[in-house]
């Protein structure tokens, strides 16, 4: 994978890892140090709901890599965390950003997070390396979909069904520029494929996928707020 | 029950319990008969014989409370369906008795023969109303019972009450003059309010263990239920890959497997049937995973039925993933998108890609199970070279007859 972020920090981000899995805090901890030393810096950890709250509150990192199951809290997991920690800063006063991470692939599980504030969503059989540049660009305040989040979305909007915005502003429909996008990352491509595929350049693509996540978080389509009212997040 | 074996050991007589296939009413006579051998017929007759002199009411009521519930062994006569529809419920044969019982006693008093009717009827009403009410008790409805289903079994408690209560008061104040009248239905309802009273609290006690132990017990099997399917796949996994360790590639495959086997069980719901297009791929790519040992993603957007379009176009899928595990480089991805405007269906690797130029004619596998499959069905197919790979893109018409 060459997808390494446009501007390295001048500093490395500072990353929190949440998930109640000794060896996988462990094993994410030892991967992220080898294949992305300089550019991550991981300053803390945490088990549960409560503990998460806390050291996320005290550390202030510019990234949490949080497990969408855990335990404590109000039993709803990574999206207790999300709603502990809104409007906390990191250090370099930006927002604390929450990148998900799971081996469920369970459609509401990705609604519930991402609907809570997550700016992506990945699947814990990612490589080192792609995790490394997912953690960079949620630091750069980018969206991290994974092809597996890009076909659910496609699903969710309606889009492969044929559906696509009249406006670019329609919260309930994706624009045709965003759907192509959704479909080349759901084909496996990286944004640079994307960007080189569709002749628009890498900040674009960006532009759309965060477009793309703010109507994931705030569109009221029926199939996103049945899951989420199953989940009482509505 | 004859047995065809004629060494076979005598067998004892079938425990005396309810059937809930084969019952009229209670299953009471239908116990009867199995356990001692006798046809139902026979002793219904008895029964009901025995009902109508008295002492019937008595034993059939403690056989009923006695006897515990057992479904039927299916196989035997006079088992489900047709007498069920027939006679709906108990409460028609209730109904039925009460209406012979009346011919039979103005019949009776015609002739001239005193039943003291008086004392009888409400007697009879009486009956008639703990049956009613006692009915919802019965371990056959208890499950329903226990999961709170409203308002009919509150409205059968309720009415059972009321004509219970008329047959006390029809009997107590039977010579009375009405102003004692009044006196005797206060006296009888502030007894039944005591009598609920001292029994309401117990009873909730009841329900509520009843609960308990009902929700413990679906825990149980539930846990039992996971502990088996876990022994069956994921502790023989393990067991494979510990003694299979030095094989790196044997164990990703194995592991690679396994996820997806538990990930189908826990997440899948039964979402992944063959006869749907999702189900058919997801089996294709289980298959040349494990004969690879190269993970393979699939992502699918809305589904379709199987037919022979498909069937296509998910064994061209299974070609260009074949040549992607073995000529490219991993990560090998899939991405399928069905709609109303027909079937898309994208295969990418990460190799060193793939020119149709240099292919020789007689590479039989792309030229003819790829593209001359796809074309064959309406559809089409065409591979291109990507920076790092190659990516296969087949699409497939909407099914004749779909206006797209």
């Amino acid at each position: 994978m060459t997808g390494t972020p446009a501007s390295p920090p001048a500093e490395p981000v500072r990353v929190v890892v949440v998930d109640d899995h000794r060896m996988f805090r462990t094993g994410v901890k030892a991967e992220l140090e080898e294949v992305a030393g300089d550019r991550i810096d991981i300053i803390g950890e945490a088990p549960d709901v409560d503990t998460a709250i806390a050291v996320i509150r005290r550390d202030l990192p510019d990234v949490v890599l949080l497990d969408v199951h855990l335990p404590g809290g109000n039993g709803r997991g990574g999206v207790d965390v999300l709603a502990g920690c809104v409007a906390v800063d990191s250090r370099r006063g930006r927002p604390v950003r929450f990148l998900a991470l799971s081996v469920s692939d369970a459609a509401e599980d990705v609604i519930a997070v991402i609907r809570a504030g997550a700016r992506g969503y990945v699947t814990k059989t990612i490589t080192g390396t792609d995790l490394a540049n997912a953690v960079c660009r949620v630091a750069d305040g980018d969206a991290v979909f994974s092809p597996r989040l890009a076909g659910f979305v496609l699903d969710a909007f309606g889009a492969a069904a044929g559906e696509i915005a009249e406006v670019d502003e329609e919260l309930d429909r994706l624009s045709q520029r965003e759907r192509e996008v959704m479909r080349l990352i759901a084909r496996g491509y990286q944004y640079k494929e994307v960007a080189k595929e569709l002749f628009i350049s890498i900040k674009t693509v960006e532009t759309h996928v965060s477009s793309v996540l703010r109507k994931l978080q705030l569109s009221s389509r029926h199939e996103l707020t049945a899951w989420a009212m199953g989940r009482k997040l509505v | 029950m004859p047995t065809p074996y004629a060494a076979a050991p005598a067998a004892a007589p079938p425990r005396l319990v309810r059937p809930l296939a084969g019952r009229q009413v209670a299953g009471v006579c239908a116990g009867l008969a199995e356990h001692l051998g006798v046809p139902v017929r026979v002793i219904r007759l008895i029964m009901l014989v025995l009902l109508a002199m008295g002492p019937g009411v008595v034993a059939y009521v403690l056989l009923w409370a006695l006897t515990p519930e057992v479904e039927a062994t299916p196989g035997k006569p006079g088992a489900p369906g047709e007498q069920r529809s027939l006679f709906d419920g108990p409460m028609l044969v209730i109904a039925g008795a009460v209406v012979a019982f009346v011919g039979v006693a103005w019949l009776a008093q015609r002739s001239g023969v005193d039943l003291r009717l008086g004392v009888l009827l409400p007697l009879l009403v009486i009956a008639v109303g703990t049956v009613i009410g006692l009915s919802q008790l019965d371990a056959a409805r208890r499950t329903r019972w226990l999961a709170g289903s409203g308002w009919q079994t509150a409205a059968r408690l309720g009415l059972g009450v009321i004509v219970t209560a008329g047959g006390i008061l029809a009997l107590v104040t039977r010579d009375a003059p009405i102003s004692q009248t009044w006196d005797i239905i206060v006296a009888v309802i502030v007894v039944l309010i005591g009598a609920g009273l001292l029994v309401a609290p117990w009873g909730v006690r009841v329900l509520a263990e009843l609960r308990a132990e009902q929700a413990a017990r679906a825990r149980a099997d539930e846990r039992a239920d996971m502990a088996a399917h876990l022994h069956d796949s994921v502790l023989q996994t393990l067991a494979l890959i510990q003694r299979q360790s030095g094989d790196s590639a044997r164990v990703a495959t194995l592991a690679r497997a396994q996820e997806r086997e538990l990930r189908a069980w826990l997440y899948g719901g039964g979402a992944a049937e063959a006869s749907n297009l999702s189900g058919a791929l997801a089996e294709v790519i289980g298959e040349v995973e494990a004969a690879h040992g190269i993970p393979v993603d699939l992502v699918m957007t809305g589904d379709r039925e199987m037919d022979d379009g498909t069937q296509a176009l998910v064994r061209a899928v299974r070609e260009a993933l074949a040549n992607a595990v073995r000529h490219g480089r991993p990560p090998v991805s899939v991405y399928v998108e069905a709609g109303p405007t027909g079937v898309e269906a994208f295969i990418r690797d990460h190799g060193p890609g793939l020119d149709m130029e240099v292919i020789p004619e007689d590479r039989l596998g792309v030229r003819e199970s790829i593209i001359g499959r796809m074309t064959r069905h309406g559809g089409a197919a065409s591979s291109r070279r990507l920076d790092p790979g190659t990516e296969w893109s087949l699409t497939l018409p909407p099914p004749q007859g779909v206006t797209p």
